[in-house]
Parts: structure tokens; sequence; C-alpha cells
């Protein structure tokens, strides 16, 4: 057996481990001890590694190699798996059981989810890629329904969505072994180039649909917000980390190692002015942009990080798409340190939830002098995650400005400078109607989050810190990747990078920031007079003392000048869009019975008359 | 040695920054003072100023975060100044390039924004809602800017940036080479300094000064010298995309000086704007002005 095989034997183990110990106190414990395992395993082995265990289905033979690329990956599903799973173990899972939930199916469905990817990842030909995309799939429902019933509810809405990306993805592999003749992925790297024009559109279009709604892509992103936000707190932090980065997974895989990034750019709408790869390049810009804003009207913690998700994913594939080795450094990059700081953002928010019983962004308030390291981890989140210094989601949109300035797309960088400064907003909106402002009267005996809670969300944010101040500790894993999927490797140094046109080194860049903080400390705290520490309570506005029992926390409609301009660009046109394809969808599904049960046999016979007539008439 | 020249500058950098800094708030006034046919501070009001905040008996803190938020602000704007090359001095300037610049001067907002916020005051959080959205509108045209510069000059490093255009004399400087970014960057600077008409954020009328509404003392001292810093660095940024740089220090402070006079001297003779025109104010004209300055930068 070699590392592959124990990996996957050992997440193999684990869901049925779960169900049938998943009640007992120590089994998270158990469970976060066999993850740290895989993950020392994992980054200790020497890949492409080619597991022992082999199927045969329909005649061909299905097996599972793991390279660098999905390695990458791997290690951050292991990851987050691991500080869900701790966040678990403790009072939080606790309560989760006693309001009546399964334990056991909340570990066994993460346990699931981990098995599911970590054989997509490793998959070697199109046959183990769909079962590790059906597993991941309905792992991904089964997490997804586990928050009670409006979980249940989100979960269903993402049914369809799954099964018609499905299906999409099937016709896709059958159109493949028509036209290629195989479904090793190593042997269609060489053939699937060669396709012709319209052969690669088709298998473009139907691959993409399905690999764009498990990533959440505009037009069939609406399923992902609900879903995510609605699971249970700690399924929730798994799914918005990394669970739709699969369909990234997948596309990246398609895109730049079986199709390449130049045979799309071959396929052209209008020659030489907009190509396949400008169109997905701009459908992320444009998942970078809508969802951000969506996340800005969002009264509701947990749906506003999820609708930043969609919108992150936006930044991976628009630096997948462009291909150099800057922006595609940027895109992965992306997708481990987005990774951190999500997890971390999201357990904060159900640690405040596991407090106050609420997520509501106008129910909360004051809340940092309660929970202090609670506050400090939504703080690093939502620099991570507005993407400035000194955390790591600013070195990878950093990358991906970069290649865009490079490569000259003035447009597109606007548009990912827009989402950054609209998440900036979003962020601040979060971060204060939580832990700034008025305290509420009933929130005053509340206290800090437990260990159990703390220790996960610090160790993401710290993480999350030190690969921002030396990103090229995480670059290491994101160049291997480059080289494995075929990309051009990114040159770095453990500050950032080097480049004639622009350095970026963040080792100084950290160091002067935080010399910056110490000065500006000095300043405050050793010169002048002394100040005095008013309570929190102690507040007074407009003339007037303001006591606990009035509510003047500035929260509803936070963005009231903005909302004015932009308000009528929010006319819930994908909304409308998803009830016209049901609406559409239905219908046809009566006409299918209405002809199959031959309900109104006049019609039957109309219909075959019309057809046959027609086919004499072209013939 | 080359470790010693580097830290001497990073200490040197902030302190000639905060320096030129208060002689731009008193210019500002001297401006306003003129304008309103006063006489206007004396040389070292600006200082006085912060010395007399900084010493004042009675300060009151809503807590920790509303000092660090403080320490953020000024702290934030202290390394920002060392990404700025000023004349014989380059700092950390082609470590960082003109992008992570202006990232790391949203820091010093976000600071603001923290400080605040933990003093629970109801105007002082409308402040910063509209602040932020201010620094929305602001900051798009304003990246347009620096890609149209960066693609003329073939680099986002400031030094190289400076270096080209003082190479070539006034003819390849920014303003020559890229006339409508450089109007577009001159507006979106006005924006940015958050004077008429785009102070709404402050609106001292209806939410009674905004942002500044629990700022006392030490607090308030230290958004003076946030302000200083903000003066220097919105100016020197200009003065390096499209004014050559510096050459010398006597060059280089009187760009300084020029480029704040501009939109300080339109400033107070106007009313303001609310926070939806702002956006629409900037987002149209800067905005349309710097996209077509790239097309033709590209072109």
């Amino acid at each position: 057996m070699n590392a592959l095989d124990i990996l996957l034997a050992l997440s193999a183990l684990m869901p049925p481990a779960a169900l049938l110990f998943g009640r007992w106190r120590g089994y998270a414990w158990l469970a976060g001890m066999v993850l740290t395992g895989q993950i020392i395993l994992l980054a200790g082995c020497d890949l492409p590694l080619a597991a022992g265990m082999n199927l045969e289905i329909f005649g061909r033979s299905v097996g599972w190699r793991l390279d660098a690329f999905g390695r990458f990956f791997a290690l951050i599903t292991l990851g987050v798996a691991l500080a869900s799973t701790v966040y678990m173990g403790g009072e939080w899972g606790e309560r989760h059981a006693a309001g009546g939930h399964s334990p056991r199916w909340l570990h066994g469905a993460l346990a699931g989810n981990v098995l599911a990817m970590l054989l997509l990842l490793s998959s070697q030909d199109l046959i183990a890629f769909f079962i590790g995309w059906e597993l991941t799939s309905w792992a991904g429902f089964l997490l997804m329904a586990q928050g009670g019933e409006k979980a249940l509810r989100a979960a269903l809405r993402y049914v369809p969505y799954a099964m018609s990306g499905a299906m999409a993805v099937l016709g896709g592999l059958a159109l493949t072994l028509a036209w290629t003749g195989t479904l090793d992925l190593a042997a269609l790297t060489g053939i699937m180039p060669t396709l012709d024009n319209t052969k690669l559109a088709l298998l473009l279009a139907l691959f993409g649909m399905g690999f764009s709604i498990k990533m959440g892509l505009l037009p069939f992103h609406l399923w992902q917000a609900p879903a995510y936000a609605e699971a249970a707190g700690a399924g929730t932090a798994f799914l918005g980390a990394i669970s739709a980065r699969m369909g990234l997974f997948a596309l990246a895989l398609l895109l730049v190692k079986l199709m390449t990034l130049t045979r799309v750019a071959d396929l052209a709408f209008i020659e030489g002015l907009f190509t396949a790869r400008d169109l997905l390049a701009w459908v992320a810009a444009l998942t970078i942009v809508l969802p951000t804003f969506t996340a800005l009207k969002q009264n509701d913690a947990r749906y506003l990080l999820a609708w930043h998700g969609i919108g992150q994913g936006g930044y991976m594939l628009l630096g997948i798409v462009i291909g150099d080795a800057t922006g595609s450094a940027g895109g992965l990059l992306h997708v481990f340190n987005y990774a951190t700081y999500q997890a971390a953002l999201v357990l904060a928010v159900f640690a405040v939830m596991h407090r106050t019983g609420t997520a509501d962004l106008n129910s909360l308030g004051g809340l940092v002098t309660r929970m202090p390291l609670t506050f400090l981890v939504m703080l690093l989140g939502i620099i991570g995650l507005a993407g400035l210094p000194p955390m790591n989601g600013f070195v990878s949109k950093w990358l991906v400005y970069r290649s865009l300035m490079l490569d000259g797309r003035p447009l597109l960088f606007l548009m990912t400078v827009i989402g950054t400064l609209g998440t900036i907003l979003s962020v601040y909106k979060l971060i204060h109607n939580t832990f700034l402002g008025q305290l509420r009267a009933e929130h005053e005996q509340i206290r800090e989050a437990p260990w159990s809670m703390t220790l996960p969300m610090l160790a993401l944010v710290i993480l999350a810190f030190v690969t921002g101040a030396a990103p090229g500790l995480a670059l290491s894993w994101v160049a291997e990747a480059q080289a494995a999927l075929g990309l051009p490797v990114l040159a770095y140094t453990l500050g950032g990078i080097e480049s004639p046109r622009g350095n970026l080194d963040m080792l100084w860049i950290v160091g002067v920031l935080f010399a910056g903080f110490g000065i500006g400390a000095l300043l405050f705290y050793g010169a002048g007079g002394r100040s005095k520490r008013v309570h929190q309570l102690d507040n007074y506005a407009g003339g007037h003392f303001l006591s606990a029992d009035v509510r003047y926390h500035y929260s509803d409609h936070f963005y009231a000048g903005l909302m004015h301009r932009i308000g009528p660009f929010y006319r819930s046109s994908f909304t409308r869009l998803e009830s016209a394809v049901a609406a559409a969808t239905d219908l046809a599904a009566s006409l299918m019975q209405v002809w199959y049960r031959q309900t109104v046999p006049a019609l039957t016979l109309l219909v075959a008359a019309v057809l046959g007539l027609s086919w004499m008439i072209w013939k | 040695m080359k470790m010693m020249e580097l830290l001497l500058e990073l200490t040197v950098m902030p302190l000639l920054a905060f320096t030129v800094g208060l002689f731009m708030v008193l210019m500002m006034r001297k401006i306003a003072a003129k304008i309103q046919r006063r006489v206007g501070p004396p040389l070292l009001q600006p200082l006085y100023d912060i010395v007399k905040l900084y010493a004042k008996e009675t300060q009151s803190s809503h807590g920790l975060l509303h000092d660090i938020g403080i320490v953020m602000a000024v702290g934030g704007y202290i390394a920002a100044e060392t990404m700025l090359p000023v004349p014989g001095m380059n700092g950390i300037a082609d470590k960082a390039g003109m992008l992570t610049l202006a990232y790391v001067t949203m820091i010093p907002s976000l600071g603001l924004a923290l400080g605040v916020g933990q003093c629970a005051n109801p105007n002082g959080s409308i402040g910063i809602a509209r602040a932020l959205t201010a620094m929305l509108a602001y900051d798009v045209p304003f990246v347009v800017i620096i890609f149209g510069a960066s693609w003329l000059y073939g680099s986002n490093n400031l030094v190289e940036v400076i270096a080209a255009q003082q190479a070539g004399g006034i003819a390849s400087w920014g303003v020559t080479q890229m006339p409508l970014l450089a109007i577009a960057g001159l507006f979106t600077l006005y924006a940015m300094l958050g004077k008429q008409p785009f102070e709404i954020y402050v609106a001292p009328a209806e939410i009674a000064t905004g942002p500044m509404v629990e700022m006392g003392g030490k607090h308030l001292g230290g958004l003076f010298v946030m302000q200083c810093f903000q003066l220097f660095t919105a100016s020197a940024i200009y003065v390096s995309l499209f004014l050559g740089g510096g050459e010398n220090w006597l060059f280089f402070i009187a760009k300084l000086f020029a480029v704040v006079a501009i939109p300080m001297s339109m400033a107070f003779v106007f009313p303001r704007y609310r926070t939806e025109d702002v956006l629409a104010v900037v987002w149209r004209w800067p905005m349309l002005l710097g996209l077509i300055g790239v097309w033709l930068v590209m072109r």
C-alpha cells in the first residue's frame, strides 16, 4: 500500500466510523487525529502517486492517481475538515445534538465529503472523475441538509442544479468517448486539443456548464448562498471554504490540461475580438462583482459570507483563465487563502450565534468587549476577505491584478478592484453590526466562545496571517500545482515575487506596517495626557444620554447613500431567469407527460403528422 | 551599510512627510482664510493644534479598539510613506509598487472606521458609512489611473515610473504623455482629500462631524496627524505619476504644494454633494476621462 492507498482507505473508514461512533464525545478528536495524520502523510509523499486499487467498469479500467495539482486541493480539503471537526467536537456539537440534530450524520456527512473529494481530486480517468463528481454532489447535499428544515429546503433547491450539471458532464463524457475513443485523462491531454472547433465548443459548453454549477458561476449561482448559509455551523464552514472549489478544480483541469487555454482562445464568437476565453474571463469578472454587491445587501451574517464565497470564486477562475504564471498562481493561491479566512469567518459567525442565538446583523452589536477573541478572528478574517495587507488575501488578489495589468485588460482589472472595494464595504458592515456600536442589554452577560471553537478559528487566521507575511510558504505548493497542470510556473520568493515589472516583498511590507503601528502606538500611549476609559454603555449623542434600553445602533440600511444610487440595479434578474427556466421545464415535462400517457391522442397524431410532413418537405 | 541606509530612510521618510503635511494644512487654512477675507492662522498653528490636542487634560476613550483605530490610522500612513519615493530616498518602494501602496493607504481608513465603530455613536457610524461609500467612489477612477500609468511606463514600480519621466524631461512626464488621465487624477485627488464639495461624511450640520463626533484629545490629535500624512501621500502619488516626481526637494515641494493648492482654491467656495451625488459625479467624469485616457495610452 502506498501513501495514496492509505489516504483513501482512512477516508473510506471515517464515514462508517462517524455513523457508528459520532455520538461519542471523543470521536471528533479521533477524527481530528486521523485528518492530521492524513495531512502529514499527504504533505510528505512524493508525487505523482497511483493507487493500488483499480476497477473495471464496462470493460474500461478505472483508477486513481494523485498529482501535485490534486494534492494542493486535497491539503486544503483536509485542513478545513480538521478545523471543522475540532469545532464540532466541543460545546458547539453538544448544543447541536441537544437541538435534536444528529451528530453522527453531521460527522458522517463531513467525512463523506472528504472521501468524495479525495476520490475526485485523484481521479485518473473520466469514469473515476464522474464517480468522484457525483459522490461530491450527494455528500455535499447531505451536509447541506443537516441544519434543519430551512437547510433541507435550500439543499433541495441544489438538487435540480446538481442533476442538470451531472447530466451535462455525463453528456460531455459520452461525446468525449465517442470522439476520442478514450476516457483516460493522460491520453486525452494529447487528443482533446486536436478536435475541431465545433466539437471542442460543444464539450466546453457541456463540461463547463456542469462544473460552473458546482462552482456557483453566474448564471448558475442562485442555489449556493442559501444552501451553504443554512447548513449546520461547522458544515457551513467546510462547504463555504472548499466544496465549491471542486468546480474550479474541474474547470482548471478541463481548460488548462485537457483542452489547453490556447485552443479555448481559438473558439471565437467574434473573430479576433471575443473568444471563449474572453467569455470565461467576463463570466468570472461578473461573478466577482454581482454576488459581492448582493452580499452587501444581506442582513444575515451567514448569507453575507456565503454570497462573498461566490464572488471570491471569480478571482480564482479569472487568474486561471488569464493563464500566465502570475495570474494562474494568484488564482490557485486564492483557493488556499480564501479557505483559511472564509472558514475562520464562518466559524466566528457561528460562535456569535452560539452565544447570542442569532446571525441577524440588525440584532447584534457591541460584542467586542464580550467576545474579544472571536472579534480578533473576524477582524483578521475580514482583512483577508477584503484583500488588504497584511493578510494572505491581498497577495493572491495582487497577483491576479498584476496579471491583468500585464495582459492589458483594464476593464477586467477594474471589475476585480470594484469587487474588492465592494467587499471592504460589506465586511465593515459585518464587523460593525456584530462587534461594534451599541451592546444590547440582553447581551451584557455573554461570555467568549469556548476554546474548542476559538482554537480552530485562531489557528486558521494565524495561518492566513503567516502565509500573508511569507506567501512563499504557500506559493511552493502553488508552483508545484502549476507545473502539474501544465501552466507556466511562478518564480517566487519567500516574501512574494521578484519581477522586472514590479516586485512584491510581503516580509518587508508587513514588517514596515507593524513598525508603523508600533510607532503609532508609541505616539498614542507614550505622548500627551492620559485618557479615561468610559464604560461601553456610557454613551451620549445629540445632546441626550443614551441608556441600554434605547436602541441606537446604526445598522439597518447601512449604506443608504450607495443604495440610493445602485439600488435600481438590483432587479432580481437571475431569480426571474431561474423561475422562467423552472416554468419552461415544467411545461416541457407536462407536454412529455401528455405525449407519453396519450392523454390527448389527437395531439400526438397532429405532432407526428406535422413532423412527418416537415421531414418529407425538407427531404 | 546598505541596510543601515535603508533603515535610516525608513525613519526619515515618514518624518519628512509629516512635516510637509503640516505645512500643507497651514496652506489649506491660509487659502480658506484668503477666500473668506480673514488673516488666517500663524505659521506654527497646525503644530500647536496637535500639541494642544495631545496635551489635553480631559480625554476619554471608549475602549481599546477606539485607541487602536487611531494607532492603525497613523501607523498605516507611516508605513505608506516608506513606499513612496522622495528625492534621494526610495525606502521600500521597489519592494511594494504602486498597487500595494494604494491598498496600504486603505488601512488607515479601516483603522478609523474600527475606532469610530467602537464609540457606539450612531452619528459616527453614519459618517463612516458615508466615508466608505466615498472611498468606493474615488478609488475606482484611482485604480484606472494606476493602470494607465503602469501600462505607459511598463512597470508597477514607482521608482521606475519616476526615473522614466525624469530621463525624458517634461515631454515624458505623465501629464504630457497621458493628459486625460492627469485631469482625471486631479479630480480623483480632489475627491480623495474629502474637502468641499466631497465632505459629506463630516456633515457638521446633520450628523455633527461624522467620524470625528467622539474624537477629542489624543484621538483627534491622531486624526490631525493622519490628515497631514494624507495630504502629503495623495499629492506625492500625483506628482510621482504625472509631474516627474522630485528631481530635488525644492522642485518636489513646489510641485506638491501646487497640486494641493488647486483643489483647495476651489473647495471653499462650494457647498457639498450628497453621498449618492458624490458617487454619480466621480463615477461619471473622472471615470470617463480615465477610461478614454487608458484607451489612448494603450492604442
